[in-house]
């Protein structure tokens, strides 16, 4: 490495200074409505944590909530089991009333509704109709793009990448490129 | 009642205190925009609306009414404009970022120099409406009826039915089809693709079978591949009369259907 890579690199270094201290006080702050935050977990902005069942974050999460806070939502029975290195954009929904749990080093777009009921982030009505939760799973080093809904009972394989806009249902074998409304698979990978 | 509770109700009414009535027990997540310029907002009882993390706005323009039965729970970003009439029947469960209007366009507020050619819109009793449905303008939508998310609704659905699509069809009764979206959908062209030696995933929605691909031993590999693949084995004698692709879809998903026993729950 010559000096002036290194003189650039602590330069950046210096420069994300105050970001990498905002957000891990971020973290924090604002995660601790959570159950488990795992080491070098980070939030840029202030994401919307309400848990009323079990919220789980591993190490190096990332989320960013920038533009539109990130939502993530427990009901009483429900688990959400985010493991090391996710990647959350901007204006996501992860909703669980049973479980989701989503892999690690898995990336997720901006917009993206993840939730294993057909309403996120609203309890049933009580006395109204209920509609049984279903686990969603996302495996690991999955990519999901930007405004993908995952819907009820969806499984998406390890290192498998959902286009833009795609509605998730069933099950993704691992390593496709997948996409479309309902998702069907676009490319063996 | 709990401080919170109690907190929680004021406030509600307070946010919905734009409309010309409300029911009892309104529930809100979130703050929505609630705007009347001159029209009516009639919401019924045990409303629920969230409007996070994207706020839900709820408008009704000059002398137009937006009626909202009872027992309405309508997602995040909802967008519900009536320059006419809109009704939302009894029951219905709306999912996040659907847009309902019965307007081809909305403008910017105040904007006076647009015409608008409204039509109203009907959503019926105990409809379910999936996440990032639009609903157009004219649209009647029976009770009952059930849209999967990421349709578009430009025409009359009747009662019982499930929609789905860019323009939405009907693709069976309520309930029982969320299946047919679900695995074999997903697995089927990766398994023809490499059984058939197909460059690219074939469409499922309805186009013939390549007759020199289904010939009798091409049949048997990909009846052995969906076998090994899904782990069903189909029939081999009515294999025979399939045509389409969308078809042997169907086939698949019937057999996948009955190993589990029963239809999964909707």
């Amino acid at each position: 490495m010559t000096f002036k890579d290194n003189v650039s690199r602590s330069w950046a270094r210096l420069k994300a200074g105050p970001v990498w201290i905002r957000s891990s006080l971020g973290a924090w702050i604002w995660l601790r409505d959570c159950d488990e935050v795992g080491a070098n977990t980070r939030t840029f902005w202030r994401p919307n944590i309400e848990n009323r069942g079990r919220i789980v974050l591993g190490s190096r999460v990332r989320i960013n909530s920038n533009w539109a806070p990130v939502e993530l939502v427990s009901g009483p029975l429900g688990v959400i089991d985010i493991r090391d290195g996710v990647f959350i954009n901007y204006g996501t929904m992860i909703s669980a009333h049973r479980l989701v749990r989503i892999g690690p080093n898995v990336m997720i777009g901006n917009y993206c509704i993840i939730a294993d009921t057909e309403i996120p982030g609203i309890g049933e009505p009580p006395g109204g109709p209920s509609i049984e939760p279903r686990p969603v799973e996302i495996g690991d080093g999955a990519w999901l793009a930007a405004r993908v809904t995952v819907l009820p009972g969806a499984r998406i394989g390890a290192g498998a990448v959902i286009a833009a806009g795609s509605v998730v249902a069933g099950d993704i074998p691992p390593g496709k490129v997948a996409g479309g409304i309902p998702a069907r698979i676009l490319r063996a990978g | 009642m709990t401080i919170r509770a109690t907190w929680y109700a004021a406030r509600a009414r307070r946010w919905l205190r734009a409309c010309a009535s409300v029911g009892n027990e309104p529930y809100l997540v979130g703050k929505p925009t609630i705007d009347s310029d001159g029209g009516q907002l009639r919401i019924g009882n045990r409303f629920r609306l969230a409007s996070r993390p994207v706020a839900s706005h709820l408008v009704a323009g000059p002398g137009a009414v937006l009626h909202v039965g009872n027992d309405v729970s309508i997602g995040y970003g909802a967008a519900i404009a009536a320059l006419q009439l809109v009704h939302i029947g009894d029951g219905t469960r709306i999912g996040p970022f659907v847009i309902i209007m019965d307007t081809n366009f909305h403008g910017a507020p105040g904007d006076q120099s647009i015409q608008h050619d409204c039509r109203p819109v009907t959503i019926g009793d105990g409809c379910r409406i999936g996440s990032r449905v639009t609903i157009a303008r004219g649209v009647t939508i029976g009770d009952g009826a059930e849209i999967l998310a990421g349709s578009v609704v430009s025409s009359a659905i009747p009662p019982g039915v499930c929609a789905a699509g860019g323009r939405a069809r009907i693709i069976g009764r309520a309930g029982d089809v969320r299946s047919r979206w679900d695995s074999a959908a997903a697995v089927l062209p990766d398994v023809l693709m490499a059984s058939l030696g197909l460059e690219s995933p074939p469409d499922l929605d309805g186009s013939p079978m390549p007759t020199h691909l289904w010939t009798e031993a091409r049949m048997k590999g990909v009846l052995d591949a969906i076998e090994d693949g899904l782990g069903v084995v189909l029939d081999r004698a009515a294999a025979r009369d399939i045509e389409t692709f969308a078809d042997l879809a169907a086939a698949v998903q019937d057999a996948l259907w009955e190993r589990q026993g029963t239809a999964r729950e909707a």
